[in-house]
This record gives structure tokens, C-alpha cells and sequence, in this order.
């Protein structure tokens, strides 16, 4: 029985003004993605991969359509309710970690859980938690400064990961890592996919990335073009 | 407050910008701080009571006022009529003349430095009717009593203010001889016997002796004279001071005054204390009106555009972190005051900071601010510095970083990860 739909994009268009110029990025775009689905949406840049990203992860609304995730019409939430629909339901990760460089990794992936009705002690746990499972308990009181870049990813994850959100989105995850670190950085993903059942979706140039994926989507001009 | 940390995080970020940020705000604190310190001294001076307040008389067409001695019995009860049981009289009264020499004999060598300025009064009117000294403990006004005490013994008795004492290099039990400028060939030798109190600053560089001894000098100048008396034995009596229950007293009393037949030749005025202050301070109100209008008002909006200058900064450098914040769940209205509680911590404790200094160091160590105006030649910071200090920075901290926070608050997640991505 096929899981249920987790994501799901329904005849979404996207366009922004540049100036006098109006740019259509996405154009009547169709998309479902099932629970625990591990999802790479690739094409070239400008193609939209990122601008579809945002709207799924609630950080922008379409200019006409629909998205709605797990249920909730994130597409017509006001922006209050985006805010408090991502801390419980998105986990982010970035390209470039994107960690608040004055605050120690405990604090950064602590900072989700300062927005939710939680104990000091309740936070600790779930910080503590979220960096076993990344396999940094020893490095909770380094500044971002202090940690390779590889670290500062799983910092990142930790941090995605910290309110168990359902569905985790990445932006070029890989994108600042070299070979091993990006590797590590998927097989963590993939752990996360398949030990704690979330739905990933990630943006990326990387074959090696989209290849770990149940499924690759190909965007060109805002359109699917093909999916594997 | 879960997230406080974050904001101190951020104020330490940057710590050569906080701190020159805070150093700004405590200089323009420091010069509002000393501008109001001025300033209320003046309004508290000549704000209109309307219980327990003060009249003065004085002569009507002349300035300086100068009145013959016998005014003053008839003028301390009020001008009340004594056969009249309905008339009313002062709780309290002090005469004033003015005594003005030099310790210098050598009129070439006189100089600001040894100038000698006393009241002539009733000494143990001091205590009682000397504005802000009437209204110290006895344990402040300890050294004072001590010295209208000895005055009973040592008629030739001086009270000199601290700051007059120190700059004639003179202490209590010393004698100096003092050299009359407004009353010519009247030299006077006087025992110093105590001095006032440090506070109020104000009688710091004052001095008084005791009218009895005057009147006495007085007639010893005639008896070697010929006979003559001194060219200003008529014209002792500077002003009277009058300690009325409530404005209707004081309307009683001038009534009684101003139709009296006794003060007539030469005729007098009487006024409120804040209104005899406020005419004195006439001279200076450009200055005052300068300081009010132009200088306090300058100054914050100074010190706002500085914190302005160095939160915009801030905003614009941490524009991903905010984007970042945003993605994580926090709303506009959150990363708005978080940046104003940056603003608002710094301006507050650079505020108080600069106002528990300026407030130490002018009182403690200069003794008051020396800024003459009029006849107050200090001014003290008063204790409600502590707040206006932090009030100011407050304020000030919230207009400057008003624009940033909004700009903070207006970040669009979607454009700041484009531009990465």
C-alpha cells in the first residue's frame, strides 16, 4: 500500500518582479511527494528547484495554486502561521550550514526549541538527542568557528532535526563539502529517512546526492520535466 | 528572556562597536545629565509654592536694594499693625545686607581669589531660613550649629563656606582681617568659628557674620569719625525674608506691607522667593532657554543618530542571520525585538553608567558643578540623575534603532537565499 501523500504541489505558479520585468519562475507546476519519501529535485540554475523548495518549506507563497504538506494548506497560512507551522513541521538544511556564528552548537540547535512551549531541561534533552543522532555529543560548546565544515553540517541537521518535524527539505546540502564529508552528510540523511521515517526533499547539482534518492525530478523553465 | 542570551551574544559580537556605541551614549548622557542638573536647580528655585513658602522685600525702585536697618523689626513681623490681633505675621523672618571686601590690603593684588563676600544676618537665622539649609537633618547640618553655637561667644565670629576657606588657605580658629569695598574704610577683623556644611554647594564660597557685630562696627566708625556716621549706615538692610504659612498669608502680609505708612521712604516690594529668583535669573534666560531648547534636545538626537548608525550596521551584517531565523520559526515581530532589546540594554546601562559617574564624581569629588549663574555658583546632581541617565539611553537606544528593527523585521527569506543560491 503506497504511503500516504506528505507533499503535495497542485497547479503552482510563481513569478517575481525584477524591476519592470515580471520573471515566471514556476509555471502550473503539479507535484506529490509520499511519506517517507527521499525526493532530489535537480535542473539547471534558474530552472526553479529552489523557488519550489521555499514554497514547500512555507518561506514564500505561490502566486496562484496550491501547496499543502501533511495535510495544512501551507499556501494560504498568514505569515504568523507559516512561522509556527516551520518550527514544528520543517527541518532546513543549507548549503552553507548558515549556523548564528556567536552562539555554540548546543545554542544553534537549541534555537528552534526556544519558540516552542519547553523546559530548560526538556530542550536539553532534545538537544542532546538530535546531536547523538548526528554524532556530535562531544562538540556541543564549540562555536561554529571551531567545527570543519562537515561538523557544522551536522550541526545544521541537528538543528533541522531538533523539533522532529515530518518533512526535512535541503538546499545543496553537499554543495560546500568535499567527498567524504558530502557522503557523510547523505548516509546521515539516509539514516534519518529510514530510521526516523522522515521525507526528504533536496535541492542539488550533485549526482552522487541524487542518486541516494528514491527519486529524482527534473525542473527546466518551472516545469517537471521528467522524474526517475 | 528565553532569549536573552542571544541578545547579549550579539552585544558581545561586535565588542569594539558596543563599546564605542556606549561611550557615545555616555558622553551625550554626561552633557544632558550636567544641562539638566542646571536646569532643575532653576525650576526647583522658581516654581511657585503654595504652602511654606518664602517672600522677600525689598526696595521697590532701586537695585541694589538697600533699606535702612529700622525696616527690619517692622518688615520680620510682616508689617503687622501690633495693636491688630487679627494681623498676620511670619512663622519665621531673616534680614540680609551684604558685606563685600578683600583679605588683600593691597587694592593692586586684589583679585576674584580673595574676594570675601558675607551675608550680614542673624546668625542663627542660618539654620532656619537659609534656602536648602532648612531643610538638612541636624546631623548634616551638624558643623553649621556648631558654628552659630560659638558665634554666641565670639561676636566677631565668621562662618565661612568650605571653597572660600580653602582658597583663602585659611581653617576654623583662624583670624583674618577683611578690607570693605562696599563699605569703604570699614575693615573688619573676624575670628573664623565654623563653616557650612559641603551641601548645599551653593553657600560654598559665602560667608556670614552676625548683624550685631555690624551695627557695633558700625558705630565704632562714627565714634571715630566725628561723628559722622558711615555713608551706608542707612542703606544695611539688602533684603528681609519672610517664611509664610500659605499664599494666602503671603497675600495678607503684602497687603500689610505695601500699606503700611512705615516703608515708604524709601518704598518697597515683596514677591515670592521664586519670583524674586526668577527676575535675578532674567539675565540668563537666552542661556537657559538655549540649554532647554537647543542643547538637551541636540544632544539626544546626537546620541540617537550614533546608536541608529551602529544598529543599522548590525542589521545589515546579520541580514542572513535573521533570514535563518525567520526560516527556523521565528516571527518578525520576534527578530524586531530582539534588535531593539540590543539597543535598549546598551543605551540603559551606558545611561546609568554615565549618570552614577557624572553623579559621583561632580558631587563626591568636584563638590558640585561649577557653573555660575547668578548667585548659585553650583549646582549638585541630584539623586534623580540615576534615572534620567538610563531614561535618556532608553529612549534614545529605541528612536535610533527603531528604522533597523523594521528593516530587520521586513527581511525576505526568499530574496536573501536567492542571492546566496
Amino acid at each position: 500500500m503506497p504511503n500516504p501523500v506528505c507533499v503535495d504541489v497542485r497547479d503552482v505558479h510563481k513569478s517575481f518582479k525584477r524591476g519592470i520585468e515580471t520573471v515566471d519562475v514556476l509555471n502550473g507546476l503539479n507535484l506529490q511527494v509520499a511519506e517517507n519519501e527521499f525526493v532530489s529535485l535537480m535542473g539547471p540554475s534558474g530552472s526553479g528547484k529552489t523557488t519550489l523548495l521555499n514554497l514547500i518549506a512555507g518561506l514564500d507563497r505561490p502566486t496562484s495554486g496550491e501547496v499543502i504538506v501533511q495535510g495544512e494548506r501551507v499556501s494560504s497560512m498568514t505569515e504568523t502561521q507559516l512561522a509556527a507551522w516551520r518550527t514544528r513541521s520543517v527541518g532546513f538544511v543549507f548549503q552553507f550550514y548558515n549556523l548564528l556564528s556567536v552562539l555554540t552548537a548546543y545554542r544553534n540547535v537549541e534555537l528552534p526549541l526556544l519558540l516552542l512551549p519547553l523546559s530548560a531541561s526538556e530542550r536539553k534533552k532534545q538537544v542532546m538527542t538530535a546531536m547523538d543522532i548526528v554524532g556530535l555529543t562531544d562538540r556541543v560548546n564549540h562555536r561554529p568557528g571551531q567545527l570543519s565544515g562537515g561538523q557544522q553540517q551536522r550541526v545544521g541537521i541537528a538543528r533541522a532535526i531538533v523539533t522532529d518535524p515530518a518533512l526535512l527539505v535541503a538546499d545543496e546540502p553537499t554543495g560546500a563539502l568535499d567527498a567524504k564529508s558530502a557522503d557523510d552528510i547523505l548516509d546521515l540523511l539516509g539514516e534519518l529517512r529510514k530510521s526516523l521515517k522522515k521525507t526528504i526533499i533536496i535541492v542539488t547539482h550533485d549526482p552522487r546526492a541524487a542518486a541516494r534518492a528514491d527519486r529524482e525530478i527534473h525542473l527546466d523553465k518551472g516545469q517537471l520535466v521528467d522524474a526517475r | 528572556m528565553k532569549l536573552l542570551f542571544l541578545i547579549f551574544e550579539n552585544i558581545r559580537r561586535n565588542l569594539i562597536r558596543t563599546t564605542l556605541t556606549g561611550l557615545g551614549t555616555m558622553m551625550m548622557v554626561l552633557v544632558v545629565t550636567l544641562v539638566f542638573t542646571v536646569l532643575s536647580a532653576l525650576d526647583r528655585a522658581t516654581t511657585e509654592k503654595q504652602t511654606n513658602l518664602k517672600a522677600i522685600v525689598t526696595e521697590k525702585w532701586q537695585i541694589p536694594s538697600m533699606m535702612p536697618y529700622s525696616y527690619a523689626k517692622a518688615l520680620s513681623d510682616g508689617g503687622a499693625n501690633p495693636d491688630d490681633p487679627e494681623a498676620t505675621r511670619p512663622e519665621d523672618s531673616m534680614s540680609w545686607g551684604f558685606f563685600v571686601g578683600s583679605t588683600e590690603e593691597n587694592p593692586a593684588k586684589r583679585s576674584f581669589e580673595n574676594l570675601f563676600f558675607a551675608f550680614i544676618m542673624e546668625p542663627e537665622k542660618a539654620r532656619t531660613m537659609l534656602d536648602e539649609v532648612d531643610m538638612l537633618s541636624d546631623e548634616e547640618a551638624a558643623p553649621l550649629l556648631a558654628a552659630i553655637q560659638k558665634m554666641k561667644d565670639v561676636p566677631n565670629g565668621v562662618i565661612v563656606g568650605q571653597e572660600r576657606l580653602e582658597k583663602m588657605k585659611k581653617r576654623v580658629g583662624d583670624r583674618i582681617t577683611v578690607f570693605g569695598r562696599n563699605y569703604r574704610d570699614m575693615d573688619l577683623e573676624l575670628e573664623i568659628v565654623g563653616t557650612f556644611p559641603k551641601e548645599p554647594a551653593r553657600y560654598a564660597d559665602s560667608s556670614v557674620i552676625s548683624r550685631d557685630y555690624f551695627n557695633r562696627q558700625l558705630d565704632a566708625y562714627q565714634r571715630t569719625h566725628n561723628n559722622k556716621p558711615h555713608p551706608m549706615a542707612e542703606k544695611t538692610l539688602g533684603l528681609v525674608w519672610l517664611r509664610l504659612k500659605n499664599r494666602k498669608a503671603f497675600n495678607k502680609v503684602s497687603e500689610q506691607i505695601l500699606t503700611s505708612p512705615s516703608f515708604t521712604s524709601p518704598s518697597v516690594k515683596i514677591e515670592t522667593s521664586s519670583t524674586g529668583i526668577g527676575g535675578f535669573l532674567e539675565a540668563w534666560r537666552d542661556v537657559i532657554w538655549g540649554m532647554r531648547t537647543l542643547m538637551a534636545p541636540a544632544c539626544m538626537l546626537v546620541l540617537s543618530l550614533v546608536i541608529s548608525n551602529a544598529i543599522s550596521i548590525s542589521v545589515r551584517e546579520r541580514q542572513m542571520e535573521f533570514a535563518v531565523m525567520k526560516v527556523l520559526g521565528f516571527r518578525p515581530g520576534q527578530i524586531e525585538m530582539i534588535v531593539l532589546a540590543e539597543a535598549l540594554i546598551i543605551g540603559v546601562s551606558f545611561g546609568f553608567l554615565s549618570a552614577a559617574m557624572t553623579y559621583g564624581v561632580v558631587n563626591g569629588y568636584m563638590g558640585g558643578l561649577p557653573f555660575r549663574i547668578a548667585f548659585f555658583p553650583k549646582f549638585s546632581v541630584p539623586t534623580d540623575a540615576l534615572w534620567w541617565g538610563p531614561a535618556m539611553g532608553a529612549l534614545t537606544a529605541l528612536a535610533g534603532s527603531y528604522g533597523p528593527a523594521r528593516s530587520a523585521r521586513h527581511v525576505k527569506v526568499s530574496d536573501v537565499f536567492a542571492r546566496v543560491t
